[in-house]
């Protein structure tokens, strides 16, 4: 009798545990959830023009409107801060942030879309605005910028550009830039006894100074500290800035036509895949493609890449200075990529959503997301007031805008970024199979029936 | 039989219906009708309105536009879709023999009953449980081209370091790998199932008329292990075709290798990124299509090396 109750211990302690296996085992094989966006608003549907309410305030009943954006948890912390503030300015509305990294953003926004219920306000790239305004799930906010006599010019002329049509719509309100700059280990460049990059260095200044900060630190034969390093898989953080410097265009003015096949546009490409295999300054990509940024490892003594990057860059903690891009033969350019806040057609709250964006684009929100560091607000005023000295290299970023020319922004973006990038990663970056100049020859001709076919 | 019909000359009537059998029949549709409902309402039927799509060209947020069977014609001369398919038919034959093979080794030598067999059995099976983010991150360090573990190991036998998952010849190969290690736990268990369901008097016999280990396992086990290599190659096949996780977290295409793109990543770039929900749809049956092809005949050659006790 003892031993049978003893075994029977033993077997409910052992079928509990593996009931317990079995639902971790559950966790562990699914995928993590994503937070859903609840919005349960109590304002009746809107209808097309807004209510009629006094400028500058938000008089409508209490409601909760969701708010999507992408980034790391981190963000999450800080736009939190921003709706707290926007929720003591208006009491009646209430925000729900929700994170989500960029890929699972993109496709919780898509099937939110096509399921109607996506949220009142998110985030938009400027690249990827035309293929959602062409598909009328945007709210044109071009009534309540009247209704309220909201002036536009108090935001970066880029920023607003970028989301109006051609019709003279407006369907977001930029909520902060990104530029692309130099970045530099300052301890590299004092051990090297060079001088730090400013605004006289060109491309030969570039590759002269990578060359001497490219060396073999240990002594065991491989290189471990490169001079330069600048990521290859997207136009944005180094190549796209390359062809305007060299004199040439990604995209025609109505962007019905690629202009890559240029020799201008070829030369500043072959400048970037030069530096990984002629003048071997930069690492192939496929070192770095696993264990990230090289020049935040400590790996590489520059970087090109935007100034969201700032933030991540201070907290690996080394001294790291911010320099403009060097100029090339035809001067010099950056690119800017502004992010906007756009709000759902359909939405329920269409005043508290544009209470919201336009809180967003104000000196007070913009001033909070500054001390993040990480994007260049778009209010004029902060700009050219608190930004400049919220940080060393601060000023660097807010100067690169007189320069930087908006990243090319049209219908179908994501389909010809993957056949172009498709190309130039196989053939120009990871391997030097072609020169820039063959391989756009060659790919040039399947872009423009790409957009032909849209 | 001859009970009804003596009952029918006396004038009782025929119990046809509410029999026994009948009743029996109605608990099974009963018990049957939850699984079947669901069949026909969460799969046949998106199944059917995905060909729907595929006749048309739609970008999930505006309404669909019919183009009938232009998206097949389409696919069929895509450059990409041919390169994904290409790269699929890799993956599937390397990795569902590999997996079987392996699978029926580990098998083997799993059939023991030493002390803490179970222990060691469960150890085996931990990365069927894993998540696959989890284990793609694990991998990728491990592939890492400098300072990764495989580096390291070929470096001690005099092997340059390859850049495994951004080589465009080494990207699929390492993908195999990673999905054959993950995958061989549920191979593992179906096979020990099926080793265990043997009985030992046909290895007694075996024995006795003097057949060695290796005749003993070419001429009993493998045969009476048929029925449980069948299972699990049309499982593997079959999800092999279908591989999309460990792309997605170990080598997605274009960070930075183009290698890579397989079918299912095709269809999930062409709906979700290229706002071509019904081309990735088109792309998706002809897939179906190609699996079902595959299983029919596979199914077909059962009756030729299958033997069911």
């Amino acid at each position: 009798m003892r031993t049978f109750r003893s075994l029977r211990g033993a077997r409910l302690l052992a079928a509990l545990a593996a009931s317990a296996a079995l639902a971790l085992a559950a966790c562990g094989g699914g995928a993590t959830p994503t937070p859903a966006p609840t919005a349960a608003p109590t304002v009746p549907p809107a209808s097309g023009e807004p209510v009629a309410t006094p400028a500058g305030g938000y008089t409508g009943p209490e409601v909760t409107i969701t708010y999507a954006i992408w980034g790391d948890p981190a963000e999450l912390k800080s736009q939190q801060a921003v709706v707290d503030s926007f929720h003591a300015a208006n009491p009646k509305i209430t925000v729900d942030v929700s994170v989500s990294d960029w890929d699972a953003y993109w496709d919780k926004v898509q099937t939110g879309l096509a399921g109607g219920a996506a949220p009142d306000v998110f985030a938009m790239d400027g690249p990827l605005f035309p293929d959602y305004q062409s598909r009328g799930v945007l709210l044109d906010l071009k009534p309540y910028i009247d209704r309220d006599g909201y002036d536009l010019t108090q935001l970066a002329d880029q920023g607003v550009a970028d989301f109006t049509t051609a019709d003279g719509g407006q369907y977001g309100l930029p909520r902060d830039l990104n530029t692309v700059v130099l970045y530099y280990n300052k301890a590299m460049f004092d051990a090297a006894g060079i001088a730090y990059p400013d605004d006289s260095w060109d491309w030969a200044k570039l590759v002269e100074a990578g060359k001497k900060l490219t060396k073999d630190v240990d002594g065991n034969g491989t290189v471990d500290q490169w001079g330069f390093y600048t990521e290859t898989t997207d136009m944005e953080n180094y190549w796209s800035s390359l062809v305007w410097q060299n004199g040439g265009e990604i995209m025609n003015a109505d962007n019905t036509q690629t202009l890559l096949g240029t020799p201008e546009a070829a030369g500043g490409i072959q400048f970037l895949q030069d530096l990984i295999y002629k003048e071997k300054v930069m690492a192939e990509p496929a070192l770095f493609a696993e264990t990230g940024d090289a020049f935040e490892q400590g790996k590489a003594a520059m970087e090109s890449n935007g100034s969201w990057l700032v933030p991540t860059h201070t907290a690996a903690g080394f001294d790291f200075g911010i320099a403009p891009l060097p100029k090339g033969p035809a001067g010099r350019y950056t690119s800017v990529n502004p992010t906007g806040a756009v709000v759902y057609q359909a939405t329920k709250a269409p005043d508290a959503s544009w209470e919201f964006v336009k809180y967003l684009a104000s000196p007070a929100a913009q001033e909070q997301l500054m001390q993040l560091h990480a994007s260049i607000p778009v209010s004029k005023e902060v700009l050219a007031g608190p930004y400049p000295s919220s940080f060393e290299g601060a000023q660097v970023l807010a100067d690169s805008l007189a320069y930087a020319k908006l990243k090319p922004s049209f219908v179908g973006y994501n389909e010809f970024t993957t056949l172009l990038q498709g190309e130039l990663d196989v053939n120009v970056f990871n391997a030097p199979n072609k020169t820039a100049a063959a391989a756009l020859a060659d790919i040039v001709p399947q872009l423009d029936a790409m957009l032909a076919a849209r | 039989m001859t009970v009804l019909r003596r009952r029918v000359a006396n004038g009782a009537a025929p119990r046809r219906r509410g029999g026994p059998v009948a009743a029996e029949a109605r608990w099974a549709w009963l018990f049957l009708a939850p699984t079947l409902l669901g069949l026909a309402i969460l799969s046949a039927g998106p199944i059917l309105a995905t060909f729907g799509i595929s006749l048309t060209k739609w970008d999930l947020l505006t309404a669909p536009q019919w183009v009938g069977l232009d998206n097949y014609a389409a696919l069929v001369q895509d450059k990409r879709f041919l390169v994904a398919l290409r790269n699929t038919s890799f993956y599937t034959v390397v990795s569902v023999p590999l997996g079987m093979v392996l699978a029926l080794g580990l098998a083997l030598a799993l059939n023991q009953s030493l002390r803490g067999i179970a222990w060691i059995r469960t150890a085996y099976f931990l990365p069927v449980v894993t998540s696959a983010t989890a284990v793609g991150l694990v991998w990728a360090w491990i592939y890492a081209p400098s300072g990764g573990i495989l580096n390291q190991l070929i470096a001690i036998f005099g092997l340059p370091p390859q850049k495994w998952t951004s080589d465009p010849f080494w990207a699929m190969p390492a993908i195999v790998m990673m999905s054959v290690w993950q995958g061989l736990g549920t191979s593992v268990i179906i096979f020990l199932a099926g080793l265990q369901a043997i009985p030992q008097e046909y290895y007694d016999a075996a024995s006795v008329d003097g057949a060695g280990r290796w005749a003993r396992f070419r001429s009993v086990t493998l045969p009476l292990l048929t029925p449980s290599l069948f299972f699990t190659g049309i499982l593997a096949l079959i999800s092999a075709f279908q591989v999309f996780d460990q792309v997605y977290v170990l080598a997605r295409p274009g960070k930075p290798t183009e290698a890579t793109v397989t079918l299912v990543y095709f269809m999930y770039e062409n709906g979700f990124k290229n706002f071509k929900m019904g081309y990735a749809a088109a792309a998706s049956w002809i897939l179906f299509l190609i699996v079902a092809v595959l299983t029919y005949f596979y199914f077909r050659s059962q009756r030729r090396w299958v033997h069911y006790q």
